[in-house]
């Protein structure tokens, strides 16, 4: 999948049979996804890191059910976002994210990626409103695919569904989205 | 990529989130140790339930909540009678302690024995741990009915589940074509599962509704459902 396999893999195991400092490196390693993933499904810093928290406490009790050998990073980030659901849940759609789109860079940095100036002709802000107005499933299958850049074979991890129903939730979220953009 | 998509991944990018905290002594202040696995023990830990099995099958239960009743075991499952159910994290995603969704020829591919299925097919199909083969109707926000089966082979490996039974509970020991089980209705009771060191497997915490549990040919069965004892006898016995 990514590139950090091996040391994960021994990690995991490590950490399965027991071993605390092995786990503390994969905290370490994944507190940053799991914490950007959590943030981005919850909108609220309190409840990621809540969210975040648990996750790993759950993590180190589950590792028991980890299969030798399989990814780290979607197992931990499934559980992770399985906290944060439940606390957007709790919180009765405070889920309606209240992203915001970071400053426009300065000028004075470097040239804009093709990506950049894509974003510039879709209007940052008004896609960012139209993704805020998505209902969850849409806008966590987007999350995945394009805020956290995960495959979709990690996507099914995290979200718990067949690798085919992210290529349909995928498809059926985009076409949304598109909708909502030219019809503002 | 289209462009909405290279917009998507930009935008991404631009959104802003928080700076992450370092979590890692939060983290490692909660968590418990734990012992390393000894699989010799676990075949002694199976080997007494199944000696225990023999014993609460051929006994009647009603108000027995004696010392000697507080476990039953069936199968692959752990029934623990308590006067109190503990205080645990509920995981209220079904789907989750279910397993990897699957589709029903992988499931009858991967189970590993002949599934037995109602005429009605299922809406769903998980496999799960320990081998277990679920099958779900409705979906998981609003389930009718659950039917598990778990192949009791795989006691061998490191988990077991447990019911937890509160005073509330009622258990009546049936049979389902001769084979010894279980039926469980009154109140919810916790299904939890456990590692070898008795640690609950806290993200698999779930409130049960009736349940129907037997044996038949080395595999559990389990039917979830709000039935009564007879309608969950009738659909144990349709199973094909």
């Amino acid at each position: 999948m990514e590139g950090r396999p091996p040391d994960d893999i021994a990690l995991a195991e490590r950490a399965r049979l027991g071993d605390e400092r092995a786990f503390e490196e994969l905290v370490r390693t994944y507190q940053g996804i799991a914490f950007r993933t959590a943030y981005l499904l919850t909108g609220s810093s309190a409840d990621a890191e809540e969210a975040v928290q648990t996750g790993f406490v759950k993590a180190w009790s589950g590792l028991r059910r980890f299969r030798p050998g399989a990814p780290f990073k979607p197992w931990l980030l499934r559980i992770v976002a399985n906290e944060a659901h439940n606390r957007r849940r709790s919180a009765r759609r405070r889920a309606e994210l209240e992203l915001r789109a970071a400053a426009a860079h300065p000028s004075g940095d470097a040239a804009p990626s093709p990506e950049g100036a894509a974003l510039g002709r879709e209007h940052r802000a008004e896609l960012l409103a139209a993704v805020n107005r998505l209902d969850d499933r849409d806008r966590d299958v987007l999350t995945c695919r394009y805020f956290l850049e995960l495959s979709e074979e990690e996507t099914a991890s995290v979200l718990g569904v067949r690798r085919g129903t992210v290529k349909s939730r995928t498809a059926r979220a985009l076409a949304r989205l598109r909708e909502a953009v030219t019809s503002d | 990529m289209t462009e909405l998509e290279l917009a998507l991944v930009a935008l991404g990018q631009d959104v802003e989130v928080p700076a992450a905290p370092d979590l890692t002594p939060a983290v490692l202040a909660r968590i418990e140790p734990r012992p390393m696995p000894r699989p010799r023990r676990r075949w002694a830990v199976v080997v007494a339930f199944a000696a225990l099995a023999t014993l609460t099958a051929t006994l009647a239960i009603p108000e027995a909540r004696s010392a000697l009743l507080r476990i039953l075991h069936i199968g692959a499952e752990r029934i623990e009678l308590v006067d109190e159910l503990p205080e645990v994290t509920l995981q209220h995603d079904l789907e989750f302690v279910l397993g990897e969704r699957v589709t029903l020829e992988e499931a009858r591919r991967r189970a590993g024995f002949a599934l037995r299925e109602l005429d009605e097919p299922s809406d769903r199909v998980y496999l799960g741990d320990k081998g277990t083969v679920w099958f779900l109707y409705g979906t998981p926000e609003r389930v009718r009915l659950l039917v598990a089966q778990t192949p009791r082979l795989r006691l061998a490996s490191d988990l077991i589940l447990k019911k937890l039974v509160g005073p509330q509970t009622r258990i009546e020991p049936v049979a389902v074509d001769g084979s010894p089980g279980f039926f469980l209705d009154g109140e919810p009771h916790l299904v939890l599962l456990l590692d070898e060191s008795g640690q609950v497997v806290e993200e698999s915490a779930r409130l049960a509704r009736n349940v129907l549990v037997w044996e038949s040919g080395g595999v559990t069965y389990r039917l979830e459902g709000d039935f009564d004892k007879e309608e969950a006898l009738r659909l144990a016995r349709s199973l094909g």
